[in-house]
């Protein structure tokens, strides 16, 4: 786990200077959803792959994120930053409501009541059109501003993004390679021996769930002003199966495995526009070949290979 | 010499059947205490009430005074008592080092804020626990494996770590449920050097194990339990001569003992 960050480090000032290197609208939109994607797979890599919970409640957050932030801003007169903190602030509350009774219950269970509660909030955005219109949404969100900046085209949108990414991802692996991260991953592995151990679960798995929710929803938030619009597509399935396609493709539960498939996955619908007909036809082809050849994942594939290496060692 | 473990009138039934009916034991303080009877007496229940993992019916459990009675498992291993499983657990996917460093970490003073600011607490904390695992992945003789994942170990290695990851904190009492069932009989010699040298130094061992021999060897005193009952207690040479425990366990097969449950249920 030492060598990934120097590598990690040279990648995300790669990213910086997209904007710099092309005067595309459309590229560096895309490198704003690569972004925004890969910090939301990691966040429910967190939950998924380092505590082994599966939660499609990922999309919930980054709906009530998204109109969270969208909302504060047009209906509550409050600015962009503040509308990004109670982004996260919210998803992560009713993270820890939720999280408190469904976390007790078994693994499959948990799984059901996350996707019945992405399902619930995608109801109330449509319902509730006092608050959030309804199917018509909120259209023309303004730009958001900083120091007497403007962040008003998608290459200056760009600049936010990217910090934002950056300070995530930080956050995620400072927890992720600590003690708590640690933890995580012996609850996953073992819960009854964690507690054999004087470790409670319970406090760790509300705090994974409530974390990845806070910066989902953090991540909607800045997403929905890049699209400049909220509606109910928000809540699209569309999101959740990208973010579970990154995180299984990269292996579940690597840190670094998951950052690169979200990069490049974000990237490759893009890169096969040559074909436009067939383009989703080869990108459904290539994610089933990387199932057959690394059903672990990426990260999955590369620790194969160190075991074998190390049992040959050992012998 | 005290008691450190105390039990007295440990009642668990399912269902109607009373898997513990009445139970009560001692373990002194520095010894090696073993827990036998055949299949079905109430062993392995016996230990999972008193470490938190079911829920008693009835009785008390104090350990080192503290009633502990009916706690959670985690505060009953805060409290000090340490168990091992039956079918071995251990991290697979966490290197032996691992293994060892989170068996320690509710223990030590260091909290998140600490790890987070690097506090000389945390630097402490985090150095004691590696020594502590160093000394003892030395005693059970897989230094080489230190850096490994345990998954790549066998069965009885695996036994072994899960042995050292119960010592790490430094317990007042490790429970070992089963130590050497379905481990290679050379091995049985080692965890059984192991575990003298570890009493030796001080430790307290309450083994529930089906292997006479390994009980006789190592326990000071042996616990006979039937039918959910202490059928006698003594010493291992005295165990060996009483004829109920004969009739009851040492003279007859699984098969035997089993058609005997079947007979009284």
């Amino acid at each position: 786990m030492t060598r990934p960050l120097p590598l990690a480090i040279l990648g995300a000032l790669a990213f910086a200077a997209l904007p710099l290197v092309t005067a595309s609208n459309y590229l560096v939109g895309v490198g704003i959803s690569a972004l925004i994607f890969t910090v939301a797979a990691a966040a429910l890599n967190l939950i998924y792959g380092f505590t082994g919970l599966l939660s499609f409640a990922q999309l919930g957050f980054w709906g009530i994120g998204g109109y969270a932030a969208a909302l504060t801003v047009v209906t509550f007169g409050g600015s962009y930053w503040m509308g990004l903190v109670y982004a996260g602030l919210l998803s992560g509350a009713v993270a820890l409501a939720i999280g408190y009774p469904i976390l007790r219950t078994n693994r499959h269970a948990f799984v059901i009541s996350t996707l019945t509660f992405a399902l619930l909030v995608a109801l109330i955005a449509r319902d509730w059109v006092d608050l959030t219109r309804g199917p018509l949404g909120i259209p023309n969100l303004p730009s958001p501003e900083a120091f007497g900046i403007t962040f008003d085209s998608t290459h200056k949108y760009y600049a936010i993004a990217w910090a934002f990414t950056v300070a995530m991802l930080a956050f995620l692996y400072a927890l992720c390679s600590s003690r708590i991260g640690r933890t995580l991953v012996a609850i996953k592995q073992n819960e009854p021996l964690v507690r054999a151990q004087g470790i409670s679960p319970m406090p760790y798995k509300l705090a994974a769930f409530a974390i990845s929710a806070a910066i989902t929803g953090a991540a909607g938030g800045v997403f929905t002003f890049y699209l400049r619009i909220i509606d109910t597509s928000f809540l699209d399935f569309y999101y959740m199966q990208t973010f579970l396609i990154i995180v299984i493709i990269g292996g579940a539960g690597s840190f670094w495995g998951v950052i690169l498939s979200g990069v490049v996955l974000s990237a490759l619908p893009e890169a096969l526009r040559f074909s436009a007909d067939f383009r989703m036809i080869i990108y459904g082809v290539i994610l089933v070949a990387a199932m057959f050849i690394m059903p672990t994942g990426v990260a999955g594939w590369v620790r194969e290979r160190r075991l074998t290496s190390m049992r040959e060692q050992l012998r | 010499m005290s008691a450190i473990l105390d039990v007295s009138c440990l009642i668990k039934a399912y269902a109607g059947v009373h898997a513990l009916d009445g139970v009560s034991f001692g373990v002194e303080a520095g010894s090696i205490t073993g827990l036998i009877g055949p299949n079905g007496s109430g062993k392995s229940t016996a230990i999972d009430c008193i470490s938190g993992f079911q829920k008693l019916d009835g009785g008390t459990v104090t350990l080192g005074g503290h009633d502990i009675t009916g706690k959670p498992a985690h505060l009953i291993a805060r409290a000090g008592l340490m168990r091992t499983f039956q079918t071995v657990r251990v991290y697979d996917r966490l290197s032996l080092r691992d293994n060892l460093a989170i068996a320690a970490q509710q223990f030590d003073a260091a909290n998140w804020l600490d790890e987070f600011l690097r506090t000389r607490r945390y630097r402490d904390a985090v150095e004691e626990s590696e020594r502590r695992g160093k000394k003892l992945i030395e005693l059970i003789g897989l230094q080489k494996y230190y850096e490994a994942e345990a998954g790549i170990l066998s069965y009885g290695q695996k036994k072994l770590v899960a042995l050292a990851a119960a010592l790490m904190p430094h317990p007042k009492i490790v429970v070992l449920d089963e130590p050497v069932a379905g481990v290679n009989p050379s091995r049985i010699r080692e965890i059984e050097a192991a575990l003298q040298q570890l009493n030796q130094a001080g430790e307290t061992f309450l083994i529930v194990e089906h292997n006479v021999e390994f009980i006789t060897n190592l326990c000071h005193r042996v616990i006979v339990l039937e039918q959910g009952r202490k059928l006698t207690e003594g010493s291992a040479a005295e165990i060996h001569k009483d004829p109920r425990v004969l009739e009851a366990y040492l003279g007859m097969t699984p098969e035997m003992a089993e058609a005997e449950m079947r007979g009284a249920a």
